[in-house]
């Protein structure tokens, strides 16, 4: 293991996000701008319910959303570094290739955490969501942790992606319900027991869980805090975290692109 | 006897059915200039990128540094500096910011790092540009930039991959004064893979591969003599009974 590598991997990570304004536009918007529309839609479904506010209700799911947007596409930046060629001077370099997938899932855990945490700092007042010193601390628990499990499984993906332009598949195929199956923007508990148990394989359904725990345990007895028990919640993200992990190292150094590409031709 | 930097015995690589490298023996000293010549699709590449590492071999063995490549990658990796024949530089990042990346990854302390990297840049001409983004640099500078981070690890064994590949006659001519002066300066040893013949002439040693297999090895003079022809590209000629194609390439 090397410090030193991780540090510099995780810093590139950083700076490249930076240089892209655009970037940075985006993850601090996209959930105001849920927020704004999905939030005026649903709120009018929920309007006969008066135990809280839909956009109250909606404020963790969207910081979920925030890690998972800023921890996935992240790490599946990855997949630019192999088309760019960056990944072959990283697998080159003297650090094992476990220390890339750590180095990789750290930089993309620190760009989500960082995009959350700026998201909450505005929304939550936004909402009039005050949450307790407990509950913030639960709340950055739940964002690190999240952003861990679901950079480490980025990783897998963009490890055995060839280009980007299965981009489109990724959102559609793994984003899109991963959202959805999370309970950020409805409780999972009403839906039917196939997508209950998809829920269940969904690691954005746990840091969503433990999000609600930390900021909407004042509603908890009505039945819109978390669901699960905190530690379960922990310790499925750590579970998925560990498990990208552990199959992102090999899938990273995998031969192809390099001289294969040229042999395919005289095959 | 010094030991040999590289010392390659059987190595070969198969893709699917394809033999991109049959059954290679060769040994580079330390210190040496050791040239690959040959056509694109001739195995050089395969031939790097297996003793870098980055591929395993389907058989034999090649020890790089004293180390097995197939089982002390890490080792192998600590002595290895290699320029790909395409760039790899973060165009997002200046060239200061891919060097100082470099350093990271190769765990090199900032001190050490710092002096290091204002060296290299002056080295290679880069100063002046040193905050720019890679993106705005021609094909010149980008494979300066890719030389110098090479070195900056100061690398036992540097391996130069086609490095003038896409580059204008000025821009090779200024590399090859480049790599002149840092083999002069740091005795450092290199493997240089390319199809042009006038590239290999200024190797200690060259060894001449063609469809995966090794045609010759020596030096350039004793491969004319032994050959009783006047140039490489003839001894390319004679003992692969074909020409090295002219032009760009990029397989290899």
């Amino acid at each position: 293991m090397s410090g030193r590598a991780v540090y510099g991997i995780v810093a590139r990570e950083f700076l490249r996000f930076l240089r892209q304004r655009g970037r940075v536009l985006a993850s601090i918007g996209r959930p105001f701008v849920w927020l704004l529309f999905a939030g005026a839609g649903f709120a009018t479904v929920f309007a006969g319910r008066n135990e809280i506010d839909y956009r109250v209700y909606m404020a963790p799911g969207l910081l979920g959303m925030v890690v998972m947007f800023g921890s996935l596409l992240a790490a599946l930046s990855t997949v630019t570094d192999r088309e760019a060629g960056v990944l072959r001077m990283v697998l080159v370099a003297p650090i094992r290739r476990s220390t890339v997938a750590l180095g990789k899932t750290l930089g993309a855990t620190a760009l989500g955490t960082t995009q959350a945490v700026a998201v909450a700092a505005l929304m939550l007042p936004l909402v009039h969501l005050r949450p307790t010193l407990g509950g913030a601390g639960l709340a950055l628990v739940a964002i690190v942790l999240s952003g861990l499990a679901l950079g480490a499984l980025g990783l897998v993906l963009a490890a055995s992606m060839r280009s980007i332009e299965n981009f489109a598949g990724v959102m559609n195929f793994v984003i899109f319900p991963m959202l959805f199956l999370s309970g950020a923007l409805y409780p999972v508990r009403h839906l039917g027991p196939v997508l209950r148990i998809a829920a269940l394989a969904n690691p954005l359904a746990y840091g969503v869980d433990l999000l609600k725990h930390a900021l909407l345990g004042a509603w908890a007895k009505t039945g819109y805090g978390g669901e699960m028990p905190v530690l379960l919640d922990c310790a499925a993200l750590a579970l998925f975290a560990l498990a990208g992990l552990a199959g992102a190292a090999p899938l990273l150094a995998r031969e192809g692109g390099l001289a294969r590409a040229a042999f395919r031709e005289r095959a | 006897m010094t030991a040999a930097a590289i010392d390659v015995r059987g190595l070969g690589k198969d893709f699917g059915a394809v033999r991109a490298l049959d059954r290679l023996d060769l040994e580079v000293r330390e210190g040496e200039f050791f040239g690959l010549l040959g056509p694109n699709g001739a195995g050089k590449t395969t031939t790097v990128h297996l003793l870098a590492t980055l591929l395993a071999p389907s058989r034999g063995t090649a020890r790089v540094a004293g180390h097995d490549v197939a089982r002390e990658g890490l080792a192998v990796r600590r002595h290895i500096g290699l320029v790909f024949q395409e760039t790899t530089l973060d165009r997002d990042l200046t060239i200061t910011e891919n060097l100082r990346f470099a350093a990271r990854l190769w765990s090199l302390p900032d001190r050490v790092a710092r002096p290091r990297i204002d060296a290299v840049l002056r080295q290679f001409g880069l100063w002046e540009r040193r905050n720019d983004s890679v993106r705005g640099l021609s094909g010149g500078l980008r494979r300066a930039a890719d030389i110098a981070r090479g070195i900056l690890t100061e690398p036992r064994i540097l391996f130069l991959d086609e490095p003038t590949a896409g580059l204008d006659p000025r821009a090779r001519r200024a590399l090859w004064e480049q790599i002149r002066g840092l083999r002069a300066a740091s005795g450092v040893t290199v493997l240089l893979t390319t199809h042009y013949v006038a590239e290999a002439e200024p190797c200690d040693r060259v060894a001449v591969l063609d469809h995966g297999r090794l045609a010759a090895l020596g030096t350039p003079s004793e491969l004319k003599r032994a050959a009783g022809v006047d140039s490489l590209e003839e001894v390319f000629l004679a003992h692969t009974g074909h020409r090295l194609p002219e032009g760009e390439g990029d397989g290899g």
